[in-house]
């Protein structure tokens, strides 16, 4: 393997120009060509005062224009440590084309100039990877959160999500957001409606996804002026209305019963510390159910003959929901327990395996289907809790019924060095910009942003489940969900590479729960504020 | 702009009045001449000099108070005040106001004066006027230089509204395959065409940008809705991630507002949805009032479908749709459930439609959801042309693997087959032989179009599990896929990792570890190197299960070992 000192940089390299100028584009590509082998620093700072030389307004916005720029003393720099994987197409290809594999080959034929590194930025590391672009993202991230254009009107049901979504990406990225505490509240206060919930704004109807996302969003926030916002009493009871006799949730009155539904319940449940009880009023209601009864049925009932998990029982499995179902049960019981109790895990982790893809190291949906930023939390993000749920217990606990004849997963069950490729080389918004993005020629928008974001989190971090299933009470054998969640203790640490760590140590992002999808400390500062409070328990008698 | 218009040429029609120039002269000279002949700067101030040129009295009034006026102006101001006043009045009324000797009285003074008999009602006033810009400003504060820009730019966007909408019918009709009746040939949208079509929306969007922010809308203006208070959209000041909302569109969401609130279903409610619908599909809100307004007005379900299979093709990936079409069928349903024919027609208008839009999008998820639940409510499980569907698109990609788990839903769920609460990895006693068989083969043969497919990999284990097979029972035709695995790089081949992933499986099913860790082995050296971490732990299961298999022979063995020493 060739060693390459800290300092040295691959020049053998395009220089990538996303945002050209229409009529400077000729000189640009000959300054730039005719200056390029004399100084590797002079390169750089002449096309970079270039660009800045042009005005916004000059631009005409060309996606994705390269200009190519070979240097005469291309033989002399050292390659950039790539593996082979990374840099070819797969082994084994059949020759039969249709539709899927059109497309398949398309993407890999887009994705492979970015992660060997021809196309994309200038700066890359010893091992053909580029910085992530904090500043660039933040700022993106940021603006969404201002106010938005009319054309927006297509996410105006969805604008909690832009909350969540803008506040996650802030907080990995390191940044403050408690600044953002009073406009969560006044923004928060227009969704949420007097029967429960919150709605994507002003009168809409309350949803599971658009509470969920605000919920979120407030415990990013944090603080009891933020908490106290959710009219804790209206949420328990809205979510009664929502709890179906099957064990599982509609996402609102009148709308579709699905596994994002369980997920959210759960999150909710747990995080505002809801009485369990069933209002009469509820569908579910029996007089023996509570709000947690038959849901972890409801998840089992969703994994396919595939493996993975489908939206609702009978469906295509899909990234998405692998994660929601995987999550749901984390909360509800101990991984260790829940999860090889419920779902058939060799058959899971054979699923969520296959989603990775390789030359591009990221992760797709769905078999046949393309790799996708988003993917890298949805699908990603399983592998922290399917790990958990595969490590060992500690001495001399309770013998329980964990995945018979299933070794403990390896330090990692997926290739961390593939997805943070992925992500760094291809899912990052190279332009002015910023943000991050589904692949190459894609826009970025918020909720990639996000979830991308996850994903490199969750593959720079290890996360230890340090807890035990508690005793089942009354001699169950099944989870009885009594204790819900309380006795999982999480610890997360940096993941150490056993080679040579591919990125800068001032890449990684923060971590964020497994399944809550938020900072551990903000899971932890809403819960205790909750269960500081049993108030409302004790009046529920009166209703 | 009628009162422009009218402005616009009065003043031509008569002489200026001899009372403004006479009359204030007395008071302030010099703001006669510094008001009166200065070329007005902004749009506003253009009116009100119009205004003041057709009602001298009234302008002479306001700048010096009626008691400053000279009787003879005083006198003219009355006329023409009473004047303004009857010609507001119906004609048949106005005798009611004066009497014919007053009116007389009136014309002959009016006469005297001068005084312009069809002056301007009402004195221009800031912001009312001319109204306001996007920006809240007055349009009337602007110069007439950017006003006329203003129109100008009104004149253009007009102009491409009117191309954009004849680029959007040529597309509609492309789609629908229309062939022109002048050339005879079919319509064809240009490369260039719809490049042009981009250029003209950036420009209208500019435009709109612009020019609006703040026009009053249809709904206001229509007399259908006089009797709603919109309840405008609340939101405080620093708000986050909050939507400069076009105003037709915030609009109609007030009077949604309203009208949900008061829980109104009526069919200008159902108009409202589908006006907003069509600016902002992804409104859940909407759908579901839709869906309550529907049932409440007894509309004909067939009809909605009609309608909603439209909207579906313009937003393929739209799912509120979806779930409304749920609603629908489930409301739709005990209509038609006694009636066999009734229901097969309906399960065969549903497939016709779903081919349609799934020959668009292959793998569309919501449609293959509400596909699924189709199947099972309308009990499509022996309907032989919903296999033949299925088999048709599987055909056409052999990759779709969303037609692929429709298959196995299809063949599996079936409640003939299926015992309730078996999971989809699980055995099922109730499945017959022959199905199995049938499916298995069926997979092998779209196997071998391309062995490297994952979905009929899946979908083949998916049946021999379900049917209480042995993985083994399918090991002849695994081992075609890999050749002489473990004896050298060159010789080594494998047509397909799937088999190789299978073939282990086979082989830890045979406890045949060795040859299993093998083809795992292989996978993670060289031929599936992506997941080397999951096939290290597949092979860490080997070992782990051979420890399990047998802790009564291990202990055994070591009471034996103790025992000997």
């Amino acid at each position: 393997m060739v060693v390459r000192t800290k300092g040295a940089r691959c020049r053998n390299r395009a220089i990538f120009i996303r945002k050209f100028p229409k009529n400077k584009k000729e000189n640009m590509a000959a300054s730039t060509t005719s200056s390029f082998p004399t100084s590797q620093e002079g390169v750089a700072t002449s096309s970079q005062q270039n660009l800045d030389a042009i005005t916004d307004d000059d631009f005409e916005y060309v996606d994705e224009e390269f200009v190519l720029s070979h240097s005469a003393e291309q033989q002399a720099q050292p390659e950039p440590m790539i593996p082979d994987l990374f840099k070819q197409p797969s082994l084994v290809k059949d020759d039969l084309i249709t539709a899927t594999s059109q497309l398949q080959d398309q993407t890999v034929e887009h994705c492979l100039p970015f992660l060997t590194g021809e196309d994309g930025p200038l700066d890359l590391n010893d091992y053909g990877l580029p910085k992530l672009n904090r500043d660039k993202h933040i700022k993106f991230l940021k603006q969404s959160l201002g106010p938005l254009p009319g054309r927006f009107v297509a996410v105006d049901a969805s604008r909690p999500w832009y909350l969540y979504w803008c506040l996650s990406g802030l907080t990995m990225m390191g940044e403050d957001v408690s600044s953002y505490r009073d406009s969560v509240i006044e923004t928060a206060r227009t969704m949420q409606n007097e029967s429960g919930g919150f709605g994507g704004g002003h009168g809409q109807t309350s949803h599971l996804a658009t509470t969920y996302a605000v919920i979120l969003a407030i415990a990013l926030v944090g603080g009891e002026e933020a908490y106290d916002v959710i009219d804790k009493k209206a949420m328990w009871k809205w979510l009664c209305s929502l709890k179906q006799p099957d064990g599982g949730f509609q996402v609102c009155v009148g709308g579709e019963e699905d596994i994002r539904g369980a997920y959210i319940a759960a999150v909710i449940i747990t995080l505002l510390d809801l009485p369990l009880d069933l209002t009469p009023e509820s569908p579910a209601y029996d007089g023996r159910s509570n709000l947690l009864t038959g849901l972890a049925e409801y998840v089992r009932s969703c994994q396919t003959f595939e493996g993975g998990i489908s939206s609702q029982p009978n469906n295509e499995a899909h990234g998405a929901y692998a994660f929601c179902a995987l999550a749901c049960l984390a909360i509800l019981d101990n991984p260790r327990r829940i999860i090889p109790s419920y779902l058939d895990v060799p058959r899971l982790v054979s699923w969520l395996s296959y989603r990775q893809y390789a030359p591009e190291g990221g992760f797709s949906g769905r078999t046949n289907k393309l790799v996708d930023g988003c993917y890298s939390h949805w699908a990603g993000g399983c592998f922290p809790l399917i790990e958990a749920s595969l490590s060992p217990s500690g001495p001399g606990s309770e013998k329980h019924k964990t995945a018979t004849g299933l070794a403990a997963a390896p330090e990692s069950l997926y290739s961390r060095e593939g997805l943070i490729r992925y992500i760094l080389c291809c899912c990052q918004d190279q332009t002015k910009r910023g943000g991050l993005r589904d692949k190459p020629y894609k826009m970025s928008d918020p909720y990639h942003t996000n979830y991308v974001l996850s994903g490199l989190s969750s593959a720079q971090h290890q996360w230890d489940l340090d807890s035990d299933p508690l005793p089942l009470p009354n001699g169950d054998t099944t989870p009885s969900l009594a204790a819900v969640g309380a006795d999982s203790v999480w610890n997360v640490f940096p993941y150490i590479d056993e080679n040579d760590q591919i990125y800068e140590d001032s890449d990684r992002v923060r971590p964020i729960h497994p399944a809550y999808a938020i900072p551990q400390k903000n899971v932890n500062a809403i819960r205790a504020y909750f269960q500081g409070r049993s108030g409302f328990a004790s009046t529920l008698g009166e209703e | 702009m009628p009162s422009k218009g009218k402005a616009a040429t009065k003043p031509k029609a008569t002489e200026t009045p001899a009372t403004t120039t006479s009359n204030p002269t007395t008071t302030n000279t010099t703001s006669q001449t510094a008001s009166q002949p200065s070329e007005p700067t902004t749009v506003l101030e253009r009116s009100q000099q119009r205004f003041e040129k057709t009602r001298p009295f009234e302008a002479a009034r306001r700048q010096q108070g009626l008691s400053r006026l000279s009787k003879e102006d005083q006198k003219g101001w009355i006329c023409d005040q009473l004047l303004h006043l009857t010609n507001r009045l119906p004609a048949a009324s106005r005798s009611c106001l004066l009497g014919p000797k007053a009116s007389k009285e009136i014309w002959w003074t009016v006469n005297g004066t001068n005084s312009i008999v069809r002056g301007l009602k009402h004195k221009p006033e800031p912001y009312t006027t001319w109204g306001t810009d996007r920006n809240g400003h007055d349009v009337g504060s602007y110069t007439i230089e950017r006003f006329d820009e203003r129109f100008r730019q009104r004149i253009a966007l007009t102009a491409l509204q009117v191309s954009s909408r004849v680029f959007r019918e040529n597309v509609e009709r492309e789609k629908r395959g229309f062939v022109d009746a002048r050339s005879g040939r079919e319509i064809i949208v240009t490369e260039r065409e719809i490049d042009e079509e981009k250029v003209r929306r950036s420009k209208m969007a500019a435009l709109k940008k612009d020019l609006y922010g703040a026009i009053t809308g249809k709904l206001a203006e229509s007399v259908e809705w006089e009797d709603v208070v919109p309840i405008p959209h609340e939101e405080p000041e620093g708000a986050l991630a909050a939507i400069t909302y076009p105003a037709e569109y915030a609009e109609a969401m007030s009077y949604l507002r309203a009208v949900m609130t008061t829980k109104e279903y009526s069919p200008r409610c159902l108009r409202l949805t589908e006006h907003i619908i069509a600016m902002n599909p992804a409104h859940y809100t909407v759908w579901l009032y839709r869906a309550a307004n529907i049932f409440a007005l007894g509309i004909s379900i067939p009809d909605e479908i009609e309608w909603l299979n439209e909207v579906a093709l313009a937003n393929l990936k739209n799912y509120q749709i979806w779930h409304h079409r749920h609603l629908l069928v489930e409301h739709y349903y005990p209509t038609i459930s006694s009636d066999p024919d009734a229901l097969a027609q309906f399960a065969k208008q549903e497939r016709d439609f779903l081919i349609a839009i799934l020959s668009e999008d292959t793998k569309n998820y919501h449609v293959w959801s509400y596909r699924s639940w189709l199947v099972g409510k309308l009990g499509m499980w022996e309907d032989e042309e919903e296999l033949k569907s299925i088999e048709k698109m599987i055909d056409e990609d052999v990759r779709n693997n969303s037609a692929w788990s429709h298959r196995f839903v299809l063949v599996f769920s079936n409640p003939k087959y299926a015992t309730p609460g078996k999971a989809a990895t699980e055995k099922d006693e109730k499945v017959p032989q022959e199905l199995v068989d049938r499916e298995v083969k069926y997979a092998q043969n779209k196997v071998y179009l391309a062995p490297q497919n994952q979905s009929p990999w899946n979908y083949m284990r998916g049946v021999l599990v379900k049917g209480g097979q042995p993985l083994a029972s399918v090991q002849g035709f695994v081992e075609e896929f890999v050749n002489k695995l473990g004896e050298g790089e060159e010789e080594e081949e494998v047509k397909s990792t799937h088999a190789l992933d299978l073939l282990a499986e086979i082989y830890a099913e045979k406890k045949e570890n060795e040859k299993a860790d093998l083809c795992l082995r292989r996978l993670a050296e060289k031929w599936d190197k992506i997941r080397g971490g999951y096939w290290e732990w597949r092979r860490k299961c080997l070992t782990q299960s051979e420890r399990e298999k047998a802790p009564g022979e291990q202990v055994e063995k070591a009471e034996e070992g103790i025992a000997a020493a």
